[in-house]
């Protein structure tokens, strides 16, 4: 009825524009989609999502022109339930599983999903990292535990893949508001080494040099080490360290590192290095601090704006340009503005070492309920 | 009446009853004892059984009366309270209205027409509004009442239209209700008078519910109802309470009270018939209303908000609330539509709002209103020449401005009139002369501009705020002044680019390169629109400049003064644009005009000139600091350049442009448009954490490192130890003391910060040293015994909250009490933030007046607008826009007289909207199938399927055949509420597939007709078959010839005359039909007689065209040929063997009938014959009895003499053997 669609150029953030105009049901055109480039439009990858947002709606009218430089996109209803999905190898799983899990808590049954790619990989959140940081988030939103879980049945490094991911997550009415304005301290320090097609050793060099850098700052440091072979090993080989930093109030905050794909035309990776790499990045995600960690501040903000029409906060360190351009286009969808205010420091806490500069991001919900799920 | 007819109760002062009642009440007051102390037995627990009965009995009461908690949402200040005034035509509506309006402001209303609006106490304020007969009218009405004061005519009783409006009501979240009942005076008997009564408010109370509020108005006085009574009804009506209810809640909505054309008049007069813009005012309610966001109005059709604003309240509650009563002044009435103090009322924008009584008392007061009414008249004459369309204005000065105007020139003043019509007005009020010329020259100015605005006044209005100077500027500047101020000013844009540059180089080198980033983007899109549009760019750049000028040397001339004006104008912009789309230049023109009235508003009286210091010292600091303005940096692009609050800001707006300039030469831009996508996060510059002092930065995040003082465990720990550490021990006098403070400090010191810098311990022990003398004191201030009392009353507290017997409402409570906590913070998070500001993270929280312009509006809904309809806004969340399948459950309403059938059109009425569709009606076998069905069970609910807007799950609908006219009977045809929503629907309808056997084998059988082809066939083997007479099978496989053949087998062999089904679900496409209904858009007379797609059966009817029947389907006499059967035949053998049993029963009658007796007659001789024989034999049966006789009699002679000699013989034997045994003792005795 009401015709107003939204327009935009480039495929950069294509994923944030279909994500909220599935949630908005407002109409997006994208236009000029790498049109100067060599290769013009969508790549496959991208492609695959878009298949991936057609098996997850119902009714919804997507058209690219032919030569892939623009897509119309008309959203139906999020249906769910079981499916399968052949994610495009180009990128990794988690460029396809932040979509899923901000899509999820909306369907009309409850999702589990099977998807099939690249399990870890350089560029996107792997598997791992979701699996620790973003589901804790994912689980205050929708208040409970149950049936969210990720699955990793097979590991498939970069770049051929092989991996296999079931990922589960029931569905809701609507979201609850949070208030998360005190990380606490980190009391904790876990993490996943894992190898996949290289000596079983690798991960323990990870490990090692990992935990040389973080034991100065706590004790309490468990990585397990998976090393996975035969069919759950994918195709191609690869290692990689994640590593999450559990606060004191249930805060989490990951970073991890991957491998260099073989015939990337990188450096191969080594262990050790790869290991302190991963630690200093941690810290560098400690010194950003917050209740959520740099990747997860878009899929917080998220569910904050898709609440009721109650005030949610939460504390985040500083903003990522994805998140800012997200936020942008919370506004340009719902018409909903954050309220982003650095944190005032007291006086108590002034001589207390926490790293850099936090800031509170609140918002009013927009009321948002869930219409595909049915009522009996 | 009938009080004063009953005898008084007088009680007995003497005799016996007189003297019980005596001695009862003393007794009574002797022994004071509860019923349980009296009477113990009767509450001891007589039987387990029915105790646990009893008491889950009340826990089940309890859990029953628990409402599901919501968060509190009500707004601080509250929208008003709408009350609707309903009831059929003739039974007192509009009179019961002025009453009430009289009551609370002393005014006589001349006649009723929209939304009435007074204040009617400190802290509530009223919206009236009268719904008249028609049922648009009262579906519309049902869903914004709060309060519905249902008018009955007592004297006729119920009419069909209360209880629809009664249904309505329900569906849509039932408001309170309140019934009316008038025409009392017509009684003539007062008992028929209580009876009708009795009836009434029976019947009343089993609608709504038990105990509802029925008002009786017993006459009128003078055409008016009597004052008391009404005077009665208003206290009723200012104690209800409502409860929220939920679709009002979760939207926002506002019921207009005023309506304005703002169309250019060219435009109109070039085309009369084209699509206007409109701008609606009113109270926001519900919820946040917010800009951009897309509205319906129910008879008119689905918009999106160009843009909003909040205007000043025309009618606020008293500022300050004082224990008195309202005051005259402060009792205000606003009714744009209704023409209050007798003036004329004109289609597109007039009202007249006569503050209250006291504008007529004072004579000094009135009289400038009239000559600005005289004023305004006259000026407006060549305006109205110039325009084709006839409309006229007219204003009285209001309330405010007769009461403030002399002390206060700014604020109220204007804002009154402005608010009250349109922005002309406002200027008029201030200075005559100088507002006319301001308008000329505004005009001229325009047409530079906006092409579509010089003939519209009102236009001119905007766009003279819009082009954001206030009026003394204005009145300096004149046209060519100002373009070329404007060139001037692009001309030295450059150079304070320039300018920027420099400072940005000079902050880039500190800053964070990721927020450059982030910068650079949104520079560039402001780049873009500097390119887009000029004029705004130029202000902008205009106010840097100033600003520019402003830091630097602080000289302050007129110039200067002007661009700080528009400085702050452009603040204001900033708050506003974020939310405004630039799609192009009119609108951006628009907006800003928006946003300069709104400013002008607020910031009248040189109110910006207070703020500078506070706004430059804020600067100053946050330059200081460093900081980043957040909003800026996310929302900036759409502020635009015209964003500048304070250096900071403009500082980042240069440091966009210069990045910007980088990037693109780099290319490596994360905004770029075709970037990766990717939500992980490089740090670009990471910090080097092999070094000492970096990772002593992040030292404090972990619970190893120092915690803060309210945390860290010892500190709390010491805190405890000072406070109930020591103690005396009363007996001996000893005193203990706990570990000294400061020592134990400084211990603490060394134990926690072994790793720390010496410096620091001595910050800690310097404040931890204050609070320390504090306690102290506190602590000697105390007895011992104080001490322990406070430390037995936390003891206690501290077991309470462990052990006490939390009973089951805990669970509730606890829900109860965080549900509060959310809402005080919904109230508390934005409070204290300008509005402006609020509004931009809240929206239009409930409660503001705003101004809502609306494009694209037909123009029907202008030239037949008809205040009597209420114009609802109704705000739509996101996916409620769209149109998709809904499915609900759906019942028809029992006392609607047809039954529905599928694919009818009925009208729905479902959230806001009211709109014809097609259902399918449904049921849900037991297997989740949904089966189509023909027509609407008569008292189940059964689903409905239909094409219609996406509603949240839960809300009610409710359907009528028609709302053309008024059909006999009660029209709600059906009510339901939406179960489901999705895209495509799966409902089937049954289809049964016939087919006829060709060959018939054993159980095989070749089965033709059913199909028509092999691939059909295919796409049903295995399916089961069954054949009328009852036999069971599955088809096999296709035959090859005749095509669509197939073979099937059976349980049974089966006959020739059988016919073989198969029975399939075949899938029923919803109609995808959507018709809103545009009762607005109809001229005034046809209002009422809306009709959309119309049923065949209607049309048939309407053309006279008759149905054409089938030679098949007329009904004949069945005749029917009697079977004859062939006889059975058993074969001899077989009948031979078979037992007497077995034998057919018709076999063994056959040979019954065979021997028929034959009638026997005698001749003379045989006769004789015969008779002789029974004679003989008569004879020889008497012989033979007497010798039977006789042989008895001897055979008991010869019985006696037979026991005579048995005992003659018994005798001898006993003598006999006396003998024998007399010799054997004798022998015996012999031998001894």
């Amino acid at each position: 009825m009401s015709t107003n669609s939204l327009n935009y150029e480039g495929c950069n953030f294509l994923r944030q524009r279909l994500i909220l105009a599935t949630l908005s049901g407002r109409t997006v055109k994208i236009k000029k989609i790498r049109s100067k480039e060599d290769d013009p439009g969508l790549k496959d990858f991208e492609a695959s999502f878009i298949r991936l947002l057609d098996t997850l709606t119902n009714g919804s009218k997507i058209v690219v022109s032919e030569t892939g430089t623009n897509l119309l996109y008309q959203p139906g209803i999020l249906i769910g339930g079981n499916f399968e999905h052949e994610c495009n190898p180009q990128r990794s799983i988690g460029y396809f599983l932040e979509a899923i899990i901000a899509l999820a808590p909306f369907t009309k049954k409850p999702i589990k999903a099977i998807l099939r790619g690249v399990t870890n990989d350089q560029i996107d959140p792997t598997v791992d990292l979701i699996r620790l940081t973003t589901l804790p988030t994912l689980k205050k939103f929708l208040g409970t535990d149950e049936g969210v879980d990720i699955k990793i049945n097979k590991r498939g490094a970069a770049p051929d893949g092989g991996g296999e991911v079931l990922f589960t997550c029931p569905c809701r009415q609507k979201l609850r508001p949070i208030q998360f304005i005190d990380p606490g301290k980190i009391k904790r320090i876990r993490g996943i080494a894992w190898a996949a097609r290289v000596s079983p050793a690798v991960t323990n060099r990870m490990v090692d040099s990992a935990r040389s850098i973080l034991n100065k700052f706590l004790t309490d440091i468990y990585i397990y080490t998976d090393h996975v072979k035969g069919s759950q090993s994918g195709k191609s080989p690869g290692f990689g360290l994640t590593l999450v930093a559990e606060t004191t109030n249930g805060a989490f905050l990951g970073a991890e590192r991957s491998s260099s794909a073989r015939g990337s035309g990188d450096q191969p990776s080594v262990p050790e290095d790869l290991g302190k790499e991963t630690a200093k990045n941690l810290l560098e995600e400690i010194y950003r601090g917050g209740c959520v960690d740099s990747t997860n501040q878009s899929t917080t903000a998220l569910f904050m704006a898709l609440g009721q029409q109650d005030v949610s906060k939460i504390l985040i360190g500083e903003l990522t340009p994805y998140t800012i351009q997200f936020l942008r286009h919370v506004q340009d969808f719902f018409q909903l503005m954050f309220k982003v205010d650095p944190v005032p420091v007291t006086e108590e806490e002034e001589e207390l070492n926490t790293g850099g500069e936090k800031l509170l991001l609140t918002c009013v919900g927009v009321g948002y309920s869930n219409v595909s799920k049915a009522i009996l | 009446m009938e009080d004063k007819e009953h005898k008084p109760y007088r009680p007995r002062a003497a005799g016996i009853k007189a003297r019980k009642k005596k001695a009862k009440i003393e007794t009574d007051d002797k022994e004071e004892l509860t019923p349980k102390q009296r009477n113990p037995k009767a509450f001891a627990i007589q039987s387990i059984r029915k105790t646990e009965k009893t008491v889950r009995r009340t826990l089940d009461l309890n859990v029953k009366k628990q409402h599901i908690p919501l968060v509190d949402r009500t707004p601080i200040e509250p929208p008003p309270i709408v009350v609707a005034i309903v009831g059929p035509p003739k039974v007192g509506k509009t009179t019961l209205l002025k009453c009430l309006v009289k009551n609370y402001t002393r005014q006589n209303l001349s006649n009723v027409n929209g939304p009435i609006t007074v204040v009617a106490g400190k802290k509530r304020r009223i919206t009236f509004i009268e719904c008249n007969n028609d049922i648009n009218c009262m579906i519309d009405v049902g869903k914004i009442a709060d309060l519905v004061l249902l008018m009955v005519d007592a004297s006729f009783g119920f009419e069909m239209e209360q209880f629809e409006f009664l249904n309505i009501c329900q569906v849509h979240g039932f408001p309170r209700i309140m019934g009316v009942l008038t025409h009392l005076d017509t009684f003539q008997e007062n008992k028929q008078m209580r009876k009708t009564k009795k009836r009434l408010k029976n019947r009343f109370w089993t609608e709504i519910y038990q105990g509802a509020k029925l008002f009786y108005l017993s006459g009128m006085v003078y055409g008016e109802y009597q004052r008391m009574e009404i005077h009665n009804l208003c206290r009723f009506i200012s104690v209800m309470k409502f409860r929220p209810l939920h679709w009002r809640t979760t939207h926002p909505y506002i019921l207009a009270d005023r309506m304005e054309d703002i169309t250019g008049g060219e435009l109109i007069r070039q085309n009369g018939k084209c699509d206007r813009k409109v701008c609606l005012y009113g109270y926001v309610r519900g919820t946040h209303m917010k800009n951009k966001q897309s509205i319906h109005i129910p008879g008119c059709g689905d918009f999106d908000i160009n843009d909003i604003q909040a205007t000043p309240d025309p009618c606020p509650t008293p500022d300050k609330i004082k224990k008195r009563s309202l005051n005259e002044k402060e009792r205000m009435v606003y009714a744009p539509m209704a023409g209050v103090g007798g003036i004329v009322y004109d289609k597109d924008a007039v009202y007249i709002d006569v503050g209250g009584s006291h504008s007529y008392n004072l004579t000094e007061d009135s009289k400038p209103t009239n000559e600005l009414v005289s004023n305004l008249m006259d000026m407006m004459n060549p305006v109205d020449e110039k325009m084709t369309t006839s409309k006229m204005s007219v204003f009285s000065g209001t309330q405010p401005m007769t009461a403030d105007d002399t002390e206060d020139i700014s604020y109220p003043l204007e804002e009154r009139v402005e608010g009250s019509d349109g922005r002309i007005r406002r200027r008029a009020v201030f200075k005559d002369g100088d507002e006319l010329n301001d308008d000329s020259g505004h005009e001229d100015g325009e047409d530079d501009d906006d092409d579509d605005d010089d003939d519209d006044e009102d236009e001119d209005e905007e766009d003279d705020s819009e082009d954001d100077v206030p009026p003394v500027k204005k009145s300096k500047v004149s046209k060519s002044n100002k373009e070329e101020e404007f060139a001037f000013a692009d001309s030295d844009d450059d150079l304070e680019d320039e300018l920027i540059l420099k400072a940005m180089k000079l902050k880039k080198q500190n800053d964070d390169d990721d927020d450059d980033d982030d910068d650079d983007d949104d520079d560039d899109e402001d780049d873009e629109s500097d390119n887009e549009d000029n004029s705004d760019s130029d202000t902008d750049k205009n106010t840097k400049k100033s600003k520019l000028k402003k830091s630097k040397d602080k000289i302050v001339n007129d110039e200067e003064d002007s661009s700080d004006i528009s400085q702050s104008d452009d603040d204001d912009d900033d708050d506003d644009i974020s939310q405004s789309d630039d799609d192009d230049d009119d609108d951006m023109n628009e907006e800003d005009n928006g946003d300069d009235i709104e400013e002008e508003e607020i910031g009248q009286g040189l109110r910006w000139k207070s703020d500078l210091v506070e706004k430059a010292a804020a600067s100053f600091k946050a330059r200081q600091k460093g900081k980043i303005n957040y909003r800026k940096l996310i929302y900036g692009e759409e502020l635009g350049v015209a964003d500048e609050e304070d250096k900071d800001g403009d500082e980042l707006g240069g440091l966009f442009k210069v990045l910007k300039q980088k990037s693109d030469q780099t290319k490596n831009d994360r905004f770029s448009i075709n970037k990766t996508d990717c939500s992980k996060y490089f740090p670009e510059n990471p910090q080097d954490w092999s070094l000492e002092e970096v990772t002593a930065s992040i030292k404090d995040c972990f619970i190893t490192g120092q915690w803060s003082k309210d945390k860290d465990a010892k500190a709390r720990l010491d805190l405890d130890d000072e406070l109930y550490g020591d103690f005396e021990d009363l007996e001996t006098g000893e005193k203990f003391t706990g570990p000294d403070g400061e020592k134990d400090d400084d211990d603490d010191g060394e134990k926690d910060d072994d790793g720390e810098d010496d410096e620091m311990k001595k910050d800690d022990k310097g404040e931890e040293d204050k609070p320390e003398t504090e306690r102290k004191k506190t602590k000697a201030e105390m007895t011992a015994n104080e001490r322990r009392t406070i430390r037995k009353e936390r003891q206690k507290e501290a077991f309470d909250e462990q052990y006490d017997l939390k009973d089951d409402s805990a669970y509730y409570d606890s829900w109860k009490s965080d549900l509060d906590k959310q809402a005080k913070l919904n109230k508390a998070e934005f409070e204290s933030m300008p509005d402006e500001l609020r509004i931009q993270y809240e929206g239009y929280r409930p409660g503001l007046y705003v101004r809502i312009e609306l494009h694209d509006i037909p123009c029907e809904f202008v030239t037949n607008f008809d205040p009597t309809y209420p114009v609802i806004i109704g705000g739509l969340q996101n996916v409620e826009g769209n149109v998709g399948f809904v499915q609900a459950r759906f019942k028809k309403h029992r006392w609607y007289k047809k039954i529905l059938k599928t694919r009818n059109p009925v009208i729905i009425s479902l959230g806001w909207r009211r709109f014809q569709s097609m259902p399918l009606y449904s049921v849900q076998d037991h297997n989740f199938r949904q089966r189509l069905l023909k027509y609407t069970p008569e008292h189940l609910h059964c689903h409905a399927a239909f094409y219609g807007p996406i509603t949240p799950q839960g809300t009610g609908l409710l359907a009528v055949e028609s709302v053309a006219g008024r059909e006999p009977g009660f029209r709600i045809a059906a009510t339901g509420v939406v179960l489901e929503l999705d895209k495509s629907l799966q409902i089937v309808k049954k289809l049964k597939l016939t087919g006829f056997p060709v060959k018939i084998y054993k159980k095989t059988a070749f089965i033709k007709g059913m199909f028509s082809s092999a691939l059909e066939v295919a796409k049903f083997e295995g399916a089961s078959l069954r054949t009328v007479s009852g036999l069971r099978g599955q088809i096999k496989k296709a035959l090859r010839t005749p095509e669509g053949a197939f073979r099937a087998t059976f349980e049974d062999k089966i006959l020739r005359s059988d016919i073989v089904f198969v029975r399939t679900w075949c899938p029923v496409e919803v109609p995808e039909f959507y018709n809103p209904v545009t009762t607005l858009l109809l001229p005034r007379d046809q209002k009422k007689s809306w009709v959309g797609m119309r049923t065949l059966a209607q049309l048939r009817r309407e053309k006279g065209i008759r149905l054409e029947q089938k030679a098949d389907s007329i009904y004949k006499p069945v005749i029917r040929k009697n079977k004859i059967y062939k006889p059975l035949v058993i074969p001899r053998g077989l009948k031979k063997q078979l037992p007497f049993k077995a034998v057919p029963e018709s076999l063994l009658r056959k040979k019954e009938s065979s021997m028929k007796r034959v009638a026997v007659i005698k001749d003379k001789k045989e006769k004789k014959i015969t008779n002789m024989m029974s004679m003989m034999q008569t004879l020889y049966s008497h012989k033979q009895q007497q010798k039977k006789i006789a042989l008895k009699q001897a055979g008991e002679k010869r019985k006696k003499e037979i026991k005579k000699d048995e005992k003659k013989r018994n005798q001898r034997q006993k003598e006999l053997k006396k003998e024998i045994f007399k010799q054997i003792g004798r022998s015996e005795k012999k031998k001894d």
